[in-house]
């Protein structure tokens, strides 16, 4: 392009207080103007208003600009809006740079004059990279009607089912022998004390019977290709020994297994109650299928075995000891992620006794014996089969602790309140709630936290910091529990049968590999990172993959649910749109240049790039580049290239910023 | 967020007027001068259990109580008697008890191994051992002075001594809010040892060595140092030949605060515990990070009857009754505070038939067929 034809127009945006109250913005404009091919170059309060379009627009129209800077914020946020302002002005869409001011400027620096002194370096490089731009057209493709959703607990559940309902296919991965996940273990759920089994099993019935659900328990996503629109998920089957095709669920093998007695810890149970070798999870599991666990199944551990299960299933033949892991594959054009949460394993904080004493329990373990298919029926009963009679429930146990969670776990106040109720009225305990504060913001839990005020539940504001033996068999109360209570000012010493500690939830076994495997980033906690906390708390880093529930923070029912929704239309919204759109910026090879070193080919993550075996050079698949610049980086002979990142581009970014 | 965990953690917390969360909500309203006047200010003992669990990772023991003593000094407040007097001797001779310096080497008389002085005869040496003012003066840990001495020459360590030169570290005083008397001592050891050459401090004090650890070096006084049991540990490959003799005994070990809580060391002790054949290790049902303080740090030491009058009671007391009831025949420590203390608290509890206290240095010296048999 000839340089004398290029006519540069500047933005600066003040962004309210945002940018203007750090930087002069009119002194940047005045710099801007005196840039080479620079023709106009003003400051506006919003550039990202209609009336800061409209600058825009006139002056592309009445000076004849051919290419924009705006010195605004992140491109994350408005990069899109100004590339349809030139495109409203007919310019070409990529003729446009952004220099970020606020986020990379304005928002990190204290001293205004060398924030000033960086703001001048960001839109000169700005102005010196987008003389160097090219015109570029987007490609488009197809979107594959189909949503992998990763987690069956009702987040998982929720969302598949709204995108079933929707008309689209979905596939339903769950690692676990059984969908239903944490809410499956609870008996009510706070604060209107629903039964969470009446709510949640027609929802898993809904998920086995739906025509267009293909339900995968026992199973792990392998691998995961592609990108927004069109991935390849390669699905790892776990054997569970017996057919899913073939099993009625009729229960019959679990009665004939050779093992009489309850002798495994039940994992669903949390190992309060026992199992045999095959098993179903909780009576409503789906699917209703029982697992067979090689670790302790005689057949599978010795070969020697009277096989009665075989016998009991008879002409079903539905058991299958030779079942090896197998992968499926799928084609999916959207993925949500819902591999929710695990509780924080309170063992560390010697001084609650939990494991040195049979009667501390976490909160977890406690929904299992309140609930009536749990290992108790129902009772609240302690390890030896005592009725409490004074339950202390420990608040913010890992949580709001800088030793090891420092968030709130936000559910904890509204679970031990929940708790509280229960306790007292199935056996009538006295219960004492040891809270640092009550955290009670959502619909109807103010008034459930009087309600259980009311019912004579205790409050003693202060964390408990020793439990001490008192009796072991119960003749007096069991446990002493040390508390400063703080509104009192004294430290009291209550003494307790039964210690509940409110233990913290923290991102799922596994949500690194998670993480990994889908290329989305996670908070230092762990737990999976919005794209924006606000405007896209559904969507990831990684187009097309979405997120819903604990595993993006923790978070109570209703909430993971309307998320759940929530990243069902998302996945919609791209689905139903048919063509995916992709940017330009993605990388090619000069075929002249290339020596077919194929060092760009293993180094792809998204494995787009494939040797032309005839013409020994490399070929970049442009449906499957996602532009992340690593061949370029890496080609030895410099024969890769990368739209909107070109060599010419990035040096002449770097002269505007080292020139300042 | 003033959960009061400070507080319920604190072994003296419900007997103190103003305990650690209260302590910091009058320092939030500007209010520390209703608080300097309470004993309380006198009774944190320094044994970092509320500075570990606290959630917002307050530093309570090593920051907020100095500075609140600090400002009770500076306010003119006279700390309890028995203290003033062992500020006192501090100052003046360089120990707690008023002793003179030339006694330092009583506890080496007579010995037969070899023992370097460095004072008298610089010479460079690979381990300079702080003796400390208890086994330099005090008649039973004079024995565990002794079997140290044993070790390291049967080890083939080149070891030295400050002799007649050393002096305290100062790291009670410090915890007491003495920062000025802390720093003079911090500046006479700094160029003391600035003058000798050695690789390593060894110490067996674990206040000490948490003040040479943690303090010195804010004081540009950087200089290797090692708990015993930590630098024994890490020769036990050398030591293991030398165990020979068993010692029969159920033996249950004492985390002491400084290098347990303070400095999460753990294991060495252990180690070196379950190396001596015949040694059965049992637990006491506080152990390790949750161990209950023997009520000497921080100054407890010369409080204790000021403490005892204000706390209802004295820790090692209720310590000795955790150790009775492992069954233990032998309470093991690696302190020198904690060897008086839980003698003293053996005999409250009329348990000296049924449990001794004897130091892992004595223990290890028995089983090498070098000990003189202390506590025994």
């Amino acid at each position: 392009m000839m340089a004398d034809a290029l006519r540069i127009g500047v933005y600066v945006c003040h962004c309210g207080t945002n940018i203007a109250g750090v930087l002069d913005t009119a002194d940047l404009a005045r710099f801007a103007s005196g840039l080479p091919h620079v023709h106009v170059a003003r400051d506006y309060k919003y550039m990202c208003s209609e009336p800061g379009q409209e600058l825009i627009r006139q002056d592309i129209r009445e000076y004849g600009l051919n290419r924009i800077v705006v010195a605004a914020c992140s491109p994350h946020l408005h990069e899109a809006t100004f590339r349809k302002v030139l495109q409203e002005a007919g310019l070409n869409p990529y003729l446009l740079a952004i220099a970020n001011i606020r986020e990379h400027v304005a928002w990190i620096t204290a001293d205004r004059e060398s924030g000033q002194k960086r703001a001048r370096a960001q839109i000169a490089a700005a102005v010196g990279r987008v003389a160097r731009q090219r015109p570029l057209e987007p490609s488009s493709y197809p979107v594959t009607p189909r949503v992998l959703v990763v987690g069956g607990g009702i987040a998982g559940i929720q969302a598949a089912l709204t995108l079933a309902d929707a008309g689209k296919e979905v596939i339903l991965v769950e690692r676990e022998p059984t969908i239903g996940g944490h809410m499956a273990k609870f008996d009510k759920t706070f604060p209107t004390l629903d039964c969470a089994a009446c709510i949640l099993t027609p929802k898993m019935s809904a998920v086995k019977e739906h025509p267009r659900i293909r339900l995968l328990t026992y199973s792990e996503v392998e691998s995961v290709q592609g990108s927004a629109g069109r991935f390849k998920v390669k699905v790892r089957r776990r054997p569970r020994y017996i057919r899913e095709d073939l099993c009625v669920g009729c229960l019959q093998c679990i009665e004939a297994c050779v093992f009489k007695a309850l002798k495994i810890p039940n994992e669903f149970d949390l190992g309060l109650a026992k199992r045999k070798p095959i098993y179903l999870p909780f009576p409503q599991a789906v699917p209703p299928v029982p697992v067979i666990d090689p670790q302790t199944c005689l057949r599978l551990r010795t070969g020697k075995c009277k096989q009665t299960c075989v016998e009991a299933c008879a002409d079903r033949q539905a058991i299958d000891f030779e079942q090896q892991e197998w992968i499926e594959e799928y084609e999916v054009g959207a993925i949500i992620i819902a591999t929710g949460f695990r509780t924080f394993d309170p063992t560390p904080l010697a001084y609650y006794g939990y494991g040195r004493f049979p009667e501390v329990y976490t909160a977890l373990e406690v929904e299992r014996l309140l609930n009536a298919s749990g290992p108790s029926g129902g009772e609240i009963v302690l390890r030896d089969g005592a009725t409490p009679r004074v339950v202390g429930i420990v608040h913010c146990v890992g949580s709001r602790d800088h030793n090891y969670h420092p968030y709130c776990s936000r559910v904890c106040c509204m679970y031990a309140l929940k708790l509280a109720h229960l306790i007292r009225e199935r056996c009538g305990a006295e219960v004492y709630n040891f809270y640092i504060d009550i955290r009670a913001p959502g619909k109807a839990f103010e008034e459930f936290y009087e309600r259980t005020q009311k019912e004579g539940v205790h409050f003693v504001r202060g964390k408990v910091g020793e439990v001490e033996r008192l009796s072991t068999n119960g003749d007096g109360l069991r446990l002493m529990v040390t508390v400063e209570d703080s509104l009192l000012g004294r430290v009291r010493k209550i003494p307790v049968d039964m210690l509940i500690l409110a233990v913290a939830l923290e991102p799922a076994e596994g949500a690194e590999q998670v993480r990994q495997l889908f290329h989305i980033s996670c908070s230092s906690e762990g737990f999976f990172l919005e794209k924006h906390p606000k405007l896209a708390p559904v969507n990831t880093a990684s187009d097309g993959v979405f997120i819903a529930g604990a595993c993006q923070g923790p978070k109570d029912i209703p909430d993971t649910v309307a998320q759940a929704d929530a990243a069902a239309a998302q996945a919609l919204a791209l689905i139903d749109r048919g063509v995916v759109e992709a940017e330009p910026n993605i990388a090619w090879v000069d075929e002249n240049v290339c020596s077919g070193c194929r060092v760009c080919v293993s180094l792809c993550p998204f494995d787009a790039i494939t040797p032309d075996e005839e013409k020994q050079v490399a070929v970049i698949d442009p449906t499957l580049c996602k532009g992340c610049g690593t061949c370029v980086a890496a080609c030895p002979s410099g024969a890769a290239h990368q739209d909107l990142f070109s060599t010419e581009e990035i040096l002449a970014e770097l002269e505007g910023i080292l020139a300042q | 967020m003033q959960c009061g965990l400070c507080t319920s953690s604190c072994p003296l917390g419900d007997a103190m007027e103003y305990p650690p969360r209260r302590i910091i909500a009058e320092a939030w309203n500007n209010s520390l001068e209703r608080v300097i006047h309470s004993p309380s200010v006198w009774m944190c003992v320094g044994c970092y259990t509320c500075s570990l669990r606290c959630p917002r990772e307050i530093d309570l023991t090593d920051t907020v109580w100095p500075a609140v003593r600090d400002y009770a000094l500076q306010e003119g407040i006279q700390p309890p008697p028995e203290l003033r007097t062992a500020f006192q001797n501090l100052y003046l001779y360089g120990n707690v008890f008023g002793y003179s310096p030339r006694k330092r080497l009583d506890w080496a008389r007579n010995l037969e191994v070899t023992v370097r002085d460095l004072s008298k005869s610089p010479e460079p040496v690979e381990v300079l051992w702080l003796v400390g003012c208890y086994p330099s003066y005090h008649p039973r840990n004079q024995v565990v002075a002794r079997d140290m001495a044993r070790i390291l020459t049967a080890l083939g360590v080149r070891w030295g001594i400050l002799g007649k030169e050393e002096r305290a570290l100062g790291d009670c005083d410090r915890l007491f809010g003495e920062e000025g008397l802390f720093e003079m001592l911090v500046e006479n050891n700094r160029r003391l040892f600035e003058r000798f050459k050695f690789e390593k401090i060894v110490l067996l004090d674990p206040h000490a060595y948490r003040a040479l650890e943690k303090f010195y070096p804010r004081f540009g006084a950087s200089f290797p140092a090692e708990h015993y049991t930590t630098f024994l540990a890490s020769r036990l490959d050398q030591i293991r030949p030398w165990l020979k003799k068993p010692i029969n005994a159920r033996v249950t070990y004492h985390d002491n605060c400084c290098v347990g809580r303070r400095c999460l060391c753990f294991d060495p002790p252990r180690q070196l515990l379950q190396a001596i054949p015949g040694v059965e290790l049992v637990e006491m049902k506080r152990n390790r990070e949750h161990a209950l303080c023997c009520g000497g740090g921080g100054g407890g030491m010369w409080l204790d009857a000021f403490i005892t009058e204000h706390g209802g009671r004295r820790l090692s007391d209720v310590r000795i009754q955790h150790a009775l009831e492992t069954g233990a025949d032998i309470l093991a420590v690696s302190c020198p505070f904690e060897l008086s203390r839980f003698e003293d608290a053996v005999k409250v509890a009329r348990a000296e038939d049924r449990l001794k206290v004897r130091d892992i240095i004595e223990l290890l010296a028995d089983s090498m067929g070098l000990g003189e048999g202390g506590g025994r």
